[in-house]
């Protein structure tokens, strides 16, 4: 085998490499089948895409990487719609045509200014295969310092951390109604609406935009709090009503047993 | 004379109403010896009349439409006043309605009330039963959630399984191939009109034969607790010496009545989920299956009974078998002793037969 086929032939499994493969798809995807098959290099993202967010969300191979996911043969040919593994600079493009809104909130930040000179992509913080949900735990010191010191995301993730643990709470509390049959989809929305809000400033990296955003947040949330807090007193006076009910059926079904006695 | 004395009076001298309160009420006896289980038949009484109310209160805001029904149920658990209380009372009452029929059942089993004369009240009480099992699975898929489409979906599945017919048997009972708006339709109509007019009717009749044959005396505390009827004449079972049903027996079953009621509602206002898994507030999604639908509590034998079967038709035969046989035990068990403890046969088939019961309800809850 010559160089420049031996070459070609590690360029098409590095490529291959780019297919990340749905968990639940997995046995209908040739990619799955392809990539399960190989070793080292080739092998090497099917776990972490297995463990990702993507996978979690049946986000397979070729919806990123393009191509023909059902036909070995053609899954990697361009006319297929196989685009392969984009270039550093066209990673935002690339993870942009779903995530819009995200990459906009990227390129306006100081990340998104440095792209090409140096400046972190998406897949420096969420991962290129094992893809990693946005959450505050990105925001950490080994991750932050490949570029800068964490000093001011620090700052910022301080300020977030109050928002974050305000809406885990306010959504285990909405599950909760929601389970007993209350009404909550426009609580729902006020709550996802806040929630993509505070996302946006997971690409902010001016700290006093940050704080501000974060306590304006806070307050939405605080009135959603209060909202719950209403349909939990009216949980608490229906149990009150009911333990008088019950109370009361009760006596009468003593009296009426006494009454019997007296029969007797 | 005062306004009430008048309107007795009034009554009185046009349809007899002293004379009836007489025969009916204060001069009609029961036996000394009754027990707190005869008032069963009154607690359900009462149950039934509180489905028939609250379910008269649902049906002024309920939509019977696919498109509907889910927002509707919402509605009138979070809008309508005390809404909430209504859907609750409802669901809740369905479900302790059919344990308390099955506990006077087990009553009439154990203290031999089913044996002749008295066929009849037991085939009508046993086909009460089943079509209150029958209304509280065509009431299950009303709220349309998607505990009520795939529960529907597995249980109309089942009947599938017959053979020759199954498969038109399931296009019937949904209307169509899959379960749909067609099947909302018609198990609403044979919720909301079909079945009641059967269980009224069957009351009417369960509550005439209890009338013209006299109601029986508990087997324990008698010398003799055989059954006396030589099947030669009717006759109508008297209780001279007994106890008047007005006031003295009308008291044991409000005190029953109230008791039950405290415990319904404990479970309305303490725990009502108990009978609702989250999946019976997610609107139906016919193309998401939950990872597991299960039954009503008392439908987990049945659906335990489909699975152990090698077959299908084999634990619809099973299942077909058990209940032609309970129908049946009148006229299958002829001994007319009716204490439980000189029917030793009996008493260790019925209380295997319900541990087999609630093991099999067990086994198919964490199955």
């Amino acid at each position: 085998m010559s160089t420049a086929r031996s070459m070609m032939y590690g360029l098409t499994l590095l490529v291959l490499t780019l297919f990340p493969i749905p968990r639940n798809a997995a046995a209908e995807t040739v990619c799955i089948q392809c990539h399960t098959a190989q070793t080292g290099r080739g092998l090497k993202p099917v776990k972490p895409w297995q463990e990702s967010i993507h996978a979690e969300n049946g986000i397979s191979c070729h919806h990123c990487h393009g191509g023909d996911a059902a036909d070995a043969a053609n899954a990697m040919d361009p006319a297929r719609g196989f685009l392969g593994a984009p270039k550093e600079t066209a990673i935002p493009d690339f993870c942009g045509r779903c995530h819009i809104g995200i990459k906009s909130d990227y390129l306006k930040s100081a990340h998104g200014h440095a792209l090409g000179k140096g400046g972190p992509t998406c897949v420096t913080c969420h991962g290129s295969h094992g893809i990693k949900k946005a959450a505050l735990e990105l925001i950490n010191e080994k991750t932050c310092t490949q570029c800068h010191s964490f000093e001011r995301a620090r700052v910022i993730r301080t300020a977030m951390e109050q928002t974050e643990h305000s809406l885990t709470t306010l959504t285990k509390r909405l599950d909760a109604f929601k389970a007993k049959g209350v009404d909550t989809d426009a609580l729902e929305k006020r709550l996802f609406a806040e929630r993509n809000r505070y996302h946006t400033l997971f690409h902010e990296v001016n700290t006093a935009k940050v704080k501000a955003e974060s306590g304006l947040i806070a307050g939405e949330l605080d009135k959603l709090k209060t909202a719950l807090d209403k349909i939990d007193e009216k949980f608490k006076k229906r149990k009150m009503a009911g333990a008088a009910a019950v109370g009361a059926a009760l006596l009468a079904a003593v009296l009426f047993h006494l009454l019997r006695k007296t029969y007797s | 004379m005062s306004i009430p004395e008048k309107i007795y009076r009034w009554l009185d001298v046009r349809i007899g109403v002293g004379e009836l309160a007489e025969k009916e009420l204060t001069g009609y006896h029961l036996p000394v010896t009754i027990n707190v289980w005869y008032s069963l038949g009154s607690v359900l009484l009462f149950s039934l009349a509180l489905q028939v109310v609250t379910g008269i209160l649902l049906l002024v805001y309920y939509v019977p439409d696919a498109d509907k029904a889910f927002a509707s149920v919402t509605a009138i658990m979070n809008d309508v006043p005390f809404g909430w209380l209504i859907r609750m009372c409802h669901a809740v009452g369905s479900n302790m309605m059919v344990a308390v029929l099955l506990l006077h059942m087990f009553s009439v089993l154990f203290m031999g009330s089913y044996k002749r004369p008295r066929e009849l009240s037991w085939l009508s009480g046993f086909i009460l039963l089943n079509m209150v099992m029958g209304i509280s699975l065509t009431g299950y898929l009303l709220p349309w959630s998607q505990l009520s489409f795939w529960a529907t979906t597995v249980a109309t599945n089942s009947a599938g399984a017959i053979p020759l017919i199954g498969d038109e048997l399931v296009q019937f009972l949904r209307g169509g191939r899959l379960v749909g708006p067609y099947t909302l339709g018609r198990f609403f109509a044979l919720h909301v009109a079909v079945i009641p007019l059967g269980i009224a009717l069957l009351v009417g009749v369960h509550l005439f034969l209890l009338k013209r044959i006299g109601i029986s005396a508990p087997p324990s505390g008698q010398k003799d607790s055989r059954v006396r009827w030589k099947g030669d004449s009717y006759r109508y079972e008297e209780h001279p010496g007994g106890i008047p049903f007005y006031p003295n027996y009308v008291v044991q079953d409000m005190s029953s009545i109230c008791f039950y009621l405290a415990l319904f509602l404990l479970v309305v206002f303490f725990d009502p989920y108990i009978f609702f898994p989250k999946d019976a507030f997610i609107p139906a999604n016919p193309f998401q299956t939950p990872a597991h639908i299960k039954p009503e509590w008392y439908f987990l034998p049945n659906y335990q009974t489909l699975k152990i079967f090698p077959s299908e038709f084999m634990g619809l035969m099973a299942q077909g078998l058990a209940m032609t046989f309970l129908a049946l035990l009148p006229f299958v068990d002829r001994n007319p002793e009716r204490h439980p403890l000189k029917r030793p046969l009996f008493l260790a088939c019925a209380i295997g037969g319900i541990l087999l019961w609630i093991g099999l309800m067990i086994w198919g809850h964490y199955s």
